[in-house]
């Protein structure tokens, strides 16, 4: 790795009542870098995420993002210093629209409530902010769907909004959490693509969750298999699916 | 500490009626997910009857077990079956309106049925309750004392036996463990459910019982008062331990008195014992929270829809529009939108024909008040539009921000005592009184704000519930604040040579003053940070985790909420021409809350109809006779009941029932033309959903 390290985790180690979710696991993406992290059910994949972006509170282990720890920072300042992330479980803002989705994000990532400019009758979207929104909705192919409330739209537009909502605000890092998760071949294939293309136009480095591994062969430079709280491997992604302990682990228990 | 044992030992029989509301309260809480604040209410039920019945000549232990064990149950089964069985998985919101109302309602429809408030004292339900039968060291122990003491230590025997050793017992402790897990063992959580009511309901009817020879009337503020004692002890108890909540109820009891006995008479003791419940509230409740994150299984919670959790609030211009499949004009953002080949324009956002309606009543009733009405009218419309005010600061933040307050009434008061108080001492004129009472409400709002926003939905109503009642026990009674029961004298203001103490030009002021805060709540919700709102409604996690701030949203929205109802509260005042305590009581917040609920927290104009059906209720209760004014709490109450069939406000269903008449004649002037609406599907089998027509936002 020549890029320098965006984000360092190290010993991360969280337990929830009896179960030891977490063990000392360490993780590292450099910029622009695309980072796998797989692993059966209940292995510990979200605890982390939400561990690195800081919605549980690890009992040990360090966090590092961009040369300054982020331990003890909120998670809305994780967001604006540059990770965006999505969930496993989608989490949409039931009631706003496609394009009201991705505004409210470029709003608050560049910063403060605005209620002065409100009350002034002031406090609509800048022209730089429609157009990254404009932006973001034709990457993903969303335009169509600009004015439409999320609850109408089917689950694969709505992991794309969900996505979009994510790369608002020019992130430096995106997690993604099984983002393929419920969609058929067709929008795994679109969601493929868009990610490639994503990386392609913005360089923003992505830690990928995912179970459908063509998705994650498609997509990573680098594998990290997690069993039970602990990382069981990791490196170039052929050499660690060729593993036989991370086949019987994982290849094995989902075959 | 001898000292210490003859000031607790009394403590001890407070303890055991706090002790039995707390677990009754967790007990339900945990088996049917509804905290059940009408437990207050049930409770006033049952010693209702069992006064009455002893009036009527029956023997003490035949009444008492007529109250307990027969009205209290089906009051609970009642309550279960009709209404909270219905909102297991609602919003917050959703849940505790009823509650409330049923708070308010329950008490008045029981006194109609019993007919007339006993006149006797209430009695102990065994021996004499003034006799004191022995001593405890050199404390004396009275009958009533005793009797409390020993009907708890029976029913808590006759509870631990009962989860124990009988099958019902173990499952129900399985449910208040974890819910989910018992669901996935296959038991039938609607009969364990139905079981936990019985026993809760018939505890709260015990509290109340055994409670009321405390008093020489039976009154239902009392059983308020007993509640959130009781809603104390479950914080204790974490929402989720019988045992901590027995302890916790019991401990409080004892507190109380020792409180009181240690520190010396007057404003201190008499303010501090009763808002002991806020202290523990603010110290307990942070702790509570995390227990719940303990369930094993509340990792995997099942994600519940907006439509279960019954998500209904505020909408944006854009939200309305965006509901109706049309792309709004309103801002740059929209036109630019409407140059997208998806953002097409449906076609002109057609002036909705509610929204001229409601223009054309209020132009009509503004006319009509300021030419050919009589002057007790146009003090009634004009409370009106001052509680309308204090109703959008609720529009403000339970429409839009989703947070619940128990306390918005409070600071109302607050600000008028405020400005009355700057215009008695200092002589500053009363508009800048107006607006100081309003920023100091803003102020304590903050103040409240920073140790209680954490906590979302129901921790916060409870936590504003307790402000209240230390609001209304130290800050009103201060000669400084609200002067107690002489309360203070706001004057009505005069700008220069206008003068607006008459009544006419005082009634333009407050439309003013209600256009103002109208054009706030709009301001703000149509903003970016409306849009911020209206997100973090949605989902608080996913707003979080865009960059939004959400601690510090709410803690704005609510000190901008405070400040618009002390605005209101300010207003209400100079109209009057004094406020008192008793204006602005904790019980008038839970009122306001229930009435701007049903009316619909989603559009200005539901503040404003909020505000005349208040008043209009107001004068009912006080003009009509004494027997109808019961009635109007029967409407009330049935008001609260269907509430939870449509959380979106009885204005919206209105509308929306107009709107598809509209719509369906244009769709039958142009044939084959488009209907303009691109309405979704409603969700089959919900009709609690936000999917009705939006309401005209007309009066913005
Ligand atoms: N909030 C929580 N409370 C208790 N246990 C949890 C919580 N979140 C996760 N767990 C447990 O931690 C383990 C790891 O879960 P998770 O990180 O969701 O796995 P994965 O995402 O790999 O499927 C599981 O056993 C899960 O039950
Ligand atoms: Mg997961």
């Amino acid at each position: 790795m020549t890029a320098p390290a965006l984000l360092v985790a190290t010993g991360i180690t969280k337990q929830f009542g009896g179960i030891l979710a977490l063990d000392h696991v360490s993780l590292d993406v450099a910029a622009g870098e695309a980072v796998g992290v797989v692993g059966p059910n209940g292995a510990g994949k979200t605890t982390l995420f939400n561990c690195l972006f800081g919605l549980d509170d690890p009992d040990e282990g360090s966090v590092v993002f961009d040369g300054q720890s982020i331990d003890r920072m909120p998670v809305w300042k994780r967001s604006r210093l540059g990770i965006g992330r999505t969930f496993q479980r989608m989490e949409l803002f039931e009631g706003m629209t496609v394009a009201d989705h991705l505004l409210v994000a470029e709003q608050a990532a560049n910063g403060t409530v605005r209620i002065w400019r409100d009350l002034l009758h002031r406090g609509g979207p800048t022209p730089a902010e429609l157009h990254h929104v404009e932006e973001v909705l034709d990457l993903l192919g969303l335009v169509e769907l600009a004015g439409r409330p999320v609850d109408t739209l089917d689950l694969g537009h709505g992991r794309l909004v969900e996505l979009g909502r994510a790369m608002m605000g020019k992130p430096r890092l995106l997690m993604l959490d099984e983002p393929s998760s419920g969609l058929d071949a067709e929008d795994t294939t679109r969601l493929a693509r868009i990610l490639g293309e994503t990386r392609r136009s913005t360089g923003v480095a992505v830690v990928l969750v995912e179970h459908d591994l063509a998705l994650v062969e498609a997509t990573v430079d680098r594998l990290y298999v997690l069993d039970f709280g602990k990382v069981l491997a990791s490196g170039g992604v052929a050499e660690v699916l060729a593993d036989p302990e991370v086949r019987r682990a994982y290849l094995g228990s989902t075959a | 500490m001898s000292q210490f044992f003859n000031y607790a030992v009394p403590g001890v029989p407070f303890g055991c009626v706090f002790a039995l509301m707390s677990v009754g309260l967790v007990l339900t809480y945990k088996a049917s997910g509804v905290f059940n604040l009408a437990f207050g209410a049930q409770a006033f039920v049952s010693a209702l009857a069992y006064v009455s019945l002893v009036q009527d000549g029956w023997p003490r232990w035949a009444a008492t077990v007529i109250a307990v064990a027969v009205i209290g149950p089906i009051v609970g089964i009642v309550l279960d079956r009709l209404l909270f069985r219905r909102i297991r998985t609602a919003s917050p919101l959703v849940k505790l309106v009823p509650s409330l109302g049923l708070l308010v309602a329950l008490p008045q429809v029981a006194l109609i049925i019993a007919g007339s408030t006993p006149t006797i004292p209430p009695p102990a339900i065994v021996g004499d309750a003034q006799h004191v039968y022995l001593h405890l060291g050199s404390v004396p122990l009275s009958g009533l004392e005793l009797s409390i003491t020993v009907s708890t230590i029976v029913v808590v025997a006759v509870l631990v036996a009962l989860f124990r050793f009988t099958p019902v017992g173990l499952e129900m402790r399985a449910v208040v463990e974890s819910p989910r897990m018992t669901e996935l063992a296959g038991i039938n959580a609607g009969r364990i459910s139905a079981f936990a009511w019985i026993l809760s309901s018939m505890m709260a009817a015990l509290a109340g019982v055994l409670l009321s020879p405390l008093y020489s009337q039976l009154d239902p503020q009392n059983f308020t008062v007993l509640l959130v004692w009781g809603v104390a002890g479950a914080v204790i108890g974490r929402f989720a331990s019988l045992p901590l909540a027995l302890l916790g109820g019991l401990g409080l009891g004892v507190a109380q008195q020792v409180v009181a006995g240690y520190l010396p008479a007057g404003v201190i003791a008499n303010g501090l014992r009763p808002s002991l419940p806020f202290v523990v509230l603010l110290v307990f409740l942070p702790l509570a929270r995390q227990r719940q994150i303990d369930d094993p299984l509340s990792g995997c919670d099942p994600p519940s829809s907006a439509v279960e959790r019954g998500i209904t609030g505020y909408r944006s211009a854009t939200t309305v529009a965006a509901s109706e499949g049309s792309v709004h004009t309103v801002g740059v953002w929209h036109q630019r939108l409407d140059a997208l080949p998806g953002g097409r324009m449906t076609g002109i956002l057609t002036r909705r024909p509610t929204a001229t309606f409601s223009w054309v009543v209020a132009v009509v009733a503004v006319a009509s008040a300021l030419t050919w009405v009589p002057p007790d009218w146009l003090l009634t419309m004009n409370q009106g539009v001052a509680f309308a005010v204090i109703f959008l600061s609720l529009t403000l933040l339970t429409g839009m921000s989703g947070q619940i307050s128990l306390c918005q009434a409070t600071f109302a008061g607050l600000g008028g005592f405020m400005a009355g108080q700057l215009a008695n001492h200092f002589g500053l004129p009363v508009v800048l009184g107006m607006v100081a009472g309003g920023l100091l409400a803003g102020a304590l709002g903050v103040l409240v704000a920073v140790p209680t926003l954490r906590l979302a939905g129901l921790p916060l109503a409870l936590a504003t519930l307790a402000f209240a009642l230390l609001a209304d026990n130290i800050l009103f009674p201060n000669s400084w604040i609200g002067n107690g029961a002489s309360g203070v004298t706001v004057p009505r203001p005069s700008a220069g040579p206008v003068s607006f103490a008459a009544a006419k030009p005082f009634f333009v002021l407050s439309l003013g003053v209600l256009a103002v805060a109208a054009g706030i709540v709009k301001l703000v919700g149509d903003g970016t940070m409306g849009r911020y709102l209206s997100a973090v409604r949605g989902s608080e996690l996913a707003a979080n985790s865009v960059g939004i701030d959400v601690y510090r949203l709410r803690i704005l929205v609510f000190a901008l909420s405070a400040a618009l109802a002390g605005v209101g509260g300010a207003l209400f005042g100079s109209l009057e021409g004094s406020l008192s305590a008793n204006d602005f009581g904790y019980q008038i917040s839970a009122v306001l809350l229930v009435v701007v609920a049903i009316v619909g927290l989603g559009s200005i104009t539901g503040a404003v109809v909020a505000g005349v059906v208040y008043t209009t209720l107001q004068v009912a209760v006080t003009s009509l006779p004494t027997r109808f004014a019961g009635l109007v709490a029967v409407l009330f109450g049935l008001a609260t009941l269907s509430y939870t069939r449509h959380p979106e406000g009885f204005l919206d269903v209105l509308s929306g029932r107009v709107q598809s008449v509209v719509a369906e004649r244009r769709a039958r002037r142009l044939p084959g033309g488009p209907t303009g609406s691109g309405r979704r599907p409603s969700p089959p089998g919900d009709e609690a959903t936000r999917d009705t027509d939006p309401v005209a936002e007309g009066a913005g």
